[in-house]
Order: C-alpha cells, then structure tokens, then sequence
C-alpha cells in the first residue's frame, strides 16, 4: 500500500466504526438510522441555503483546524485552539467597536488584532513549554478555561450592550468581513480559510524553515543534532499556531456575529483540533475533515426539528469517531519502531 | 551442586533484530553469577525473558531443573524468582514498609495491618543485613537505600534467585561495596544471585561465575577465579581482531581540535568524562577505543554541542566553541557521523533527499532565500547517493526502507559532503555489513588523505588498528593511555580498556 494512501484509509475506516457504532446508539433511543442519516444530509446539503450553511460551519473549524496542523507538524500539541479563538474574537469585536477607521482597514487591522491575541494567550505555555519543556498539552487545554470565562466576565461586566442579553454592542460596520452571498452569512472567512490550507501546506513543503519544524516534528533529536534551534522553533511553533487561533475567532467575530457574546463559538476549537487529527496533520485533508464536521453540525439542525431523535445523537457520534480515530492512530504508532521518539501524547 | 536456572537456547526477536540467539545459560545454586556484555549484547533481554517481562521466540527455561512456562513476572515469583531493575518502581509518597507490601498488603478484614508490615520489614532488614527504617517516607531516601527497599520487595516476596540490572549503576563505590557484602550474605544464606554489569573489576570483586555474552549470543561462561579482566576484554568485543592496518601517508597537518580537561555528565547526572585532553591534527584519523559505556558516547556529544561540558574547554581551529550550539559548532567546520544513527542520524519518515538536506536547509544551492530548491537538493543528493554507493530506488526512497548500511551511507553522505575540517565519526560501521564497511573505511581514508582531522570511536578494534594513526583508550570516563596505531598490541589495548594502566604514560586517576 502507498505511503500516502495508508493513513487516509486508516482514517475512513475509522470514521466507518464510528458510523457503525452510532448507527447502533440511534437504534437504542428507538430512532430509524436511515431516517436520521438521510436527515442529516438533507439538513447539511439539501439546497443552496443549506449548503452555504454547512460552509459556514465548516469556516471556523477549518480555521482551528490549520492551527492545530501547524502545532502537530512540529510534533506539538496545541490543544488550546478554543482559548486562542475565544481571545481573538473578543479582541476582534474590541476593534471593531472601539476604533473607528475606514471601511476595509478596519476589518484587516480587527483580524491583525485577533491573530496578535490568539499569539499572546499562547505565549505563556509556549514559553514554558521552550524553555522549560513544560508539557504543552496541560498547559494549553487550562488556558482554555481562562479564556472562555475571562471573555464572559468581559462581556458580562465591563462591554455589556443595555438590554437583556449578555453580549457586546455590535460593532462598526466598517469593521465587517464582507459576505460572499446575499442569502447566507457564509464569508470571506471561508477563502481565507482555503487559502491559508494550501498557504501553510507549501510552506512546510518549500521554505527551509517549515522544513526543519516538520524534521522536528518527526524526529526533534535529529534536528537538534543538525543544527534546528530547538527551543526557539517550538516557541515560534506554538506562537503561529496561536495567531491561526485567534484568526479563527476574529473571522467569526467579524464576519458571523459581528458582537461578542456568552458561548461565542461553542467547541469550535476542539472541532478543529480532530479534524486535523483526522487528517493526521496535512491542512489540505483538514479542509475535507472540517467540511465533514461543518456538516454534521448543520446538518443536526435539521434534525432536531424534522425527527425526534436529540441533536446531542451528533455529539455523540462525535465522541465516537474520536475513540476511533485516537485508537486507530494509536495502533499504528505501535507498528512503528521509531514511534516512541515521537513526542504526540494522546 | 543442582542447577538453580537453566536457560537452553533461548531465542529472542524484535522484528528482525535478534537480541538473544540460541542462548544457554546454567546458574548454580548458591552462586554469584555475573552476567556481561556491552550495551545492547542482550543482557536485560535475556533476564526480562527468564522474569516473565518478555516471551522468547524460542528455548526452555528450567527453575531448580524442572521445566517451567514464565508467562508473566507472577509466575517467575510463584518460582522463586525476584527482579531488581535498573529504575526502580518505588512509590515516593509512601514508607518504607508500605512499598516493601505494594500488592500484597498484610492486613486483617480488609484493613491494611500497619504494625505486622513494619514487623516484617524489620525482620527482613535485620535478617539480610539491609538497613532501612521501615517508618520513613520513601521519597526522602538516597538512591542506595531505595536499592535496598527494592531488594527487600524481592525478599519479602519470598525469592531464592535474585536477579539485579545493573545494580551498581546509581551507586556510589561505599554503597556498591555494601552491596556486595549483602550478596554474599544472600549466598551464604543458599540463596543464588544473578547480576548483570559491564564493569569488570564488579564481576572480579564479589561473583562466582562469570558468563560473557556478545551480540546477542553467549561466548562463554568461566569461574570467575580462571579468568583475568584482560580475558573478559577480549570475548566481550571478540577475539578475531585483525591487522590489516591501511597503507598511509604521516600527517603533517597542523592541530584542529584541541580538548582541555573536558568533564560531563550522563544522562543520569553522573560524571561520564572525566577530564580528558588531547588533540587531533590535520590529516589524522585518532581512534578512541574502549567498551562501551565508558564516556565516549557522552565525550561525542559534547564535541558536537548535544551535551553540555560540565568543566574544560575544546577548540576548533582555536575557537573555543565548548558552550557554543550545534548550529554554531556546525558552521565552524565540524561534521558528525552519530553513534545511534537512527535516533540521530536519519529521520526514517523521510526520503534520502530531506535526510541529505538537513544542516544545508538555508545555504544556497540547497535553498534560494528561503526557499528549498527542491530540484537542486534531488540532483545533488542522486550524485552523493552515486558516489558514496547508497543503494536505493532514488532520492525520494524513504530512509525507513533502507538497510542498515544504506542508512549509514546516507549519513556519511551528508556529513562527508559539509567540507569540515573536523569529523566526528561515531561507530561508522555499527551493524553494517562487510562490503559497506569496507567502503566506508574507504570513504574515511579519503577524507584523511584530503586533510580533514578525524575523531574515529569504536568499539571495534580490528576498524580502529586498520584506520586510526594513535589510538586513545577510555575507561570510567578517563583516557587510559596512548596507543601508536602502527604498533599496537591487543594484550596492551585489552589491559587498558580493563581499566589497568601499563607502562611510564599512565594519567593521573582522579
């Protein structure tokens, strides 16, 4: 079997197993499985609102999804995506609402803003993790909380709008990532999105530094020996990561919900995190694992009001194709020798 | 005297590297039996699939001469037997008493008896002679006394035959020497001890018996009263050491690297070298022999940047890059052949082409400004893969794919062809086969006819008498003595990788 094509076949049967097993959950709550699934593909692409629905889902998991690509590629584990989002798109709304400056440069110094934050709430365990070798995947997933509590306490009790609910006032339209269509809130997002896959996809492909973090990633000690500065490349690492992080959020902050509010973008991050294990860290097969994400979720929607299975079948299903994934990714690690010089922890 | 353990040929796989082949082993009751080799010759394997932790591929194992399957570590104890590994597994927050009973707790309705376990352990203590206070908090003891605690497991679960890795490793000579005394008083109680070292005067000093294994086989086993350190010197490394030295210009050149009373640690924070000085002069291959273990590996590291000297300097061409980066260190004109190369020396995931780039990822040709000129780093890599006989379908074959000796030629591709003036060349021919370490001798030959200065470590003599021009010779972290390449005899290189020094050059031992 070819080099390239074993993973992505691991990969499908693993999303196969998890199908399986969700086909046998959504039988025990007394739901038809033909029903749901056809459900939840008539939800996620029965017509071009529906579409353009699911793409819309699709953005920011894509998004988080690069920044978790980035991190794996240097044999690092940036389980922190949903923090740097959540500071981003705070950060992001921040601008938008606070600095007035023309239409256009207002959005681009908003996602600057965004990608600066994202960098910055990752800065910390990126520095531990570089000078320290303070394992990054504890100290990411904490700063997770702080962000999305921070954010609230924020919105709630410093930039609340008057009135009922607990979000931001909207910010200047100046500051709005431009729509692609008139009937969806589908954005630009989703091409700056595509763009930065195949962007970072070259880089580590072509420059000679994405070279030696993708050597780092796979064997840090034969970087070292030739001559990778290893700490300032897992600084670096860990720091671009980030910035995709928060780029994320400023995407959904300024061309979805253009405020801040209470559960902003709930679980995106972590969405974007397995797609890219799915796709074992390449960003192209990202963009195929966050459309497949984007899908199930839209596709729920749909589902809760056309049948009388719960949404929660999806979070479920969800849950299921981690287990696989993580087994199947587990599993192959074994096969290989040099696998414990690997520094992924699951 | 009855057979405590017998082993009759033992085969143990891991893929396709065989770690023990066809191993016999007999351990008389009430012996000290030591077990040697250098690192990798299979010694804890061999001890793992007599405990249980490993199935073998093959063979018997007989306990007191019957028969018996160990599946697992409970079953070795059902027999016997008791295990004290390299690491310990001791739990830091408990007490003495409580990590002597971890998994077999004395207790009554369910309780855990605190009182009978210190008891016991007092008894345990008292009776072998081990020290301990059965009260204190494991984590607050020295290494030595958690040795003893982890013996004391071993008693308390009632063993006959204990087998200790390299139990001297972590301890300072005092606590060896009371180790010893215990393992003696174990003997003289009839109980039989195993023990696995690669230190000579160890095994002269306090075993019974001695077994020899190298390579995965067993080369012999003697009374240890019959054999001298020199003796076991030459069947760890092998005995077919040959004199074929290579034909050579004397070098002229002018010194290269020069090292100053160099000290480091191990990995284990131990001193692994232990001042050492000398120099390496322009057109000059200078061989470092010595068993395994003793400092070269770490003295390699450091020269190369991966390891920080703890005291001493070494300059290259006058710069003292002692605390300087691999990067810097590289770029200064030195070249490293690695000892593991497949730890350090590839990256298997790779093709040939990005394993020959590494070190020239932003020099030009290789890379335009930023970019890697990835047809550029194809041909040049085609061509050294032509020149240095590297045996593959193209520059794009996975390194994984490759043989042994393929991958190493690989790596002497790449560091070869870095034009540095100083070459560290660790174990170049480590598990290659004949022709290939015939062409990479040729390969060394030629770089010292182009001037570059050599640092050849081996444990191989035959490559070190066929190569080098003076032969250093490490042991415990020291440079024993100065052998001329030219005239070298095996009794005087075997005497001093024993450790014993011979004639008017013999260093100061700290």
């Amino acid at each position: 079997m070819s080099e390239t094509l074993r993973p992505v076949i691991g990969q499908a049967i693993a999303i196969f197993i998890a199908l399986a097993l969700g086909t046998v959950v959504i039988m025990v709550v007394g739901e038809s499985p033909i029903l749901v699934f056809a459900t939840l593909l008539e939800g996620a692409f029965g017509s071009t609102e529906r579409i353009a629905g699911t793409l819309l889902q699709t953005t920011p998991i894509l998004v988080c999804g690069i920044a978790a690509c980035i991190s794996f590629r240097g044999g690092l584990f940036n389980i922190g995506v949903e923090g740097q989002l959540f500071m981003g798109g705070f950060a992001a709304v921040i601008v938008g609402i606070y600095l007035p400056l023309p239409a256009g440069l207002h959005m681009l110094v908003g996602i600057l803003v965004a990608m600066l934050a994202g960098m910055a709430w990752i800065a910390i365990p990126a520095f531990f993790r570089a000078r320290y070798n303070a394992n990054e995947v504890v100290s990411t997933i904490l700063s997770n909380y702080v962000a999305v509590l921070l954010t609230s306490y924020f919105t709630i009790f410093l930039f609340k709008r008057p009135g009922g609910w607990s979000e931001t006032a909207p910010i200047l339209p100046s500051a709005y990532l431009p729509e692609l269509f008139s009937f969806s809130r589908l954005n630009w997002g989703l091409i700056i999105g595509l763009a930065l896959a195949v962007a970072v996809q070259l880089y580590f492909r072509h420059t000679s530094r994405g070279y030696s973090v993708s050597i780092m990633g796979q064997n840090l000690k034969f970087a070292e020996y030739g001559g990778v500065d290893i700490k300032r490349h897992i600084f670096l690492v860990l720091l671009a990561s980030g910035a995709v992080g928060g780029l994320a959020g400023g995407i959904e902050a300024l061309g979805v919900h253009h405020r801040f509010m209470e559960g902003f973008a709930p679980g995106f991050g972590f969405d974007g995190v397995i797609a890219a294990l799915l796709a074992n860290g390449n960003p192209i097969g990202t963009i195929g694992a966050a459309l497949f994400f984007g899908a199930l979720r839209s596709g729920s929607l749909l589902l809760e009001v056309d049948t009388n299975a719960s949404r929660e079948i999806i979070t479920v299903i969800q849950a299921l194709i981690i287990l696989s994934v993580s087994a199947q990714i587990l599993m192959r690690r074994r096969g290989d020798s040099t696998a414990a010089e690997r520094r992924w922890k699951f | 005297m009855s057979h405590a353990v017998e082993l009759r040929g033992i085969v143990k796989r891991f893929g396709t590297f065989v770690a023990n082949d066809c191993v016999d082993l007999v351990v008389k009751a009430g012996e000290i039996h030591a077990i040697v080799g250098e690192n990798g010759a299979g010694k804890t394997t061999l001890m793992n699939v007599l405990f249980g932790l490993l199935q073998p591929d093959g063979g018997e194992i007989l306990i007191d001469g019957k028969p018996i399957v160990v599946a697992n570590p409970r079953a070795a104890i059902a027999a016997g037997l008791g295990m004290v590994h390299q690491h310990f597994k001791l739990v830091p927050s408990l007490t003495v008493a409580e990590n002597v009973f971890l998994g077999m707790e004395r207790g009554r309705a369910g309780f855990v008896d605190h009182k009978a376990q210190i008891a016991e352990t007092e008894r345990l203590s008292r009776d072998f002679g081990l020290k301990v206070d059965p009260t204190e908090q494991v984590g607050l003891l020295s290494v030595g006394i958690e040795q003893r605690i982890e013996i004391l497991k071993v008693l308390a679960r009632g063993a006959r035959i204990i087998i200790l890795d390299e139990p001297t490793a972590v301890l300072t000579p005092q606590e060896s020497r009371e180790l010893f005394q215990t393992l003696r008083g174990f003997v003289a109680q009839g109980m039989t001890v195993i023990f696995i070292t690669h230190h000579l005067e160890e095994v002269m000093a306090v075993s019974d018996t001695v077994t020899v294994l190298r390579l995965g086989r067993k080369v012999d086993t003697r009374p240890t009263a019959d054999v001298t350190k020199n003796d076991l010197v030459q069947m760890m490394v092998g005995r077919s050491v040959s004199f074929d030295r290579r034909q050579r210009e004397p070098s002229t050149g002018g010194t290269v690297l020069s090292v100053k009373d160099l000290w480091c640690r191990d990995d284990r924070g131990l001193p692994a070298v232990r001042g050492v000085s000398f120099d390496v002069r322009a057109g000059e291959v200078v061989g470092i022999a010595g068993v395994a273990g003793n400092g070269q590996t770490e003295l390699a590291e450091v020269l190369s940047g991966l390891r920080p000297a703890s005291h001493g300097t070494f300059r290259i061409h006058g710069e003292d890059l002692t605390a300087a980066s691999p990067r810097r260190i590289r770029d200064t004109g030195v070249a490293h052949v690695p000892g593991d190369r497949v730890v350090r020396g590839v990256d298997r995931q790779s093709s040939i082409a990005a394993n020959i780039l590494m070190g020239r990822q932003d020099t030009p040709p290789w890379a335009r400004g930023s970019l890697i000129d990835w047809a550029v780093v194809r041909e040049r890599s085609s061509e050294m893969m032509e020149r240095f006989d590297v045996r593959a379908s193209g520059p794009d074959a996975l390194v994984k794919s490759l043989s042994g000796g393929n991958m190493q030629k690989v790596v002497l591709a790449r560091e070869f062809s870095h034009d540095a003036d100083f070459l560290l060349v660790d174990q170049p021919t480590r598990g290659v086969d004949i022709g290939a370490t015939e062409s990479i001798h040729n390969e060394i030959m030629r770089q010292r006819a182009d001037g570059r200065a050599i640092l050849l470590i081996s444990v191989q003599l035959d490559e070190l008498i066929a190569l080098a021009d003076r032969i250093l010779v490490m042991f415990n972290g020291l440079i024993m003595g100065e052998l001329p390449g030219d005239s070298v005899s095996e009794e005087a290189l075997g005497l001093l990788m024993a450790g014993v020094q011979t004639g008017p050059d013999r260093a100061a031992v700290a």
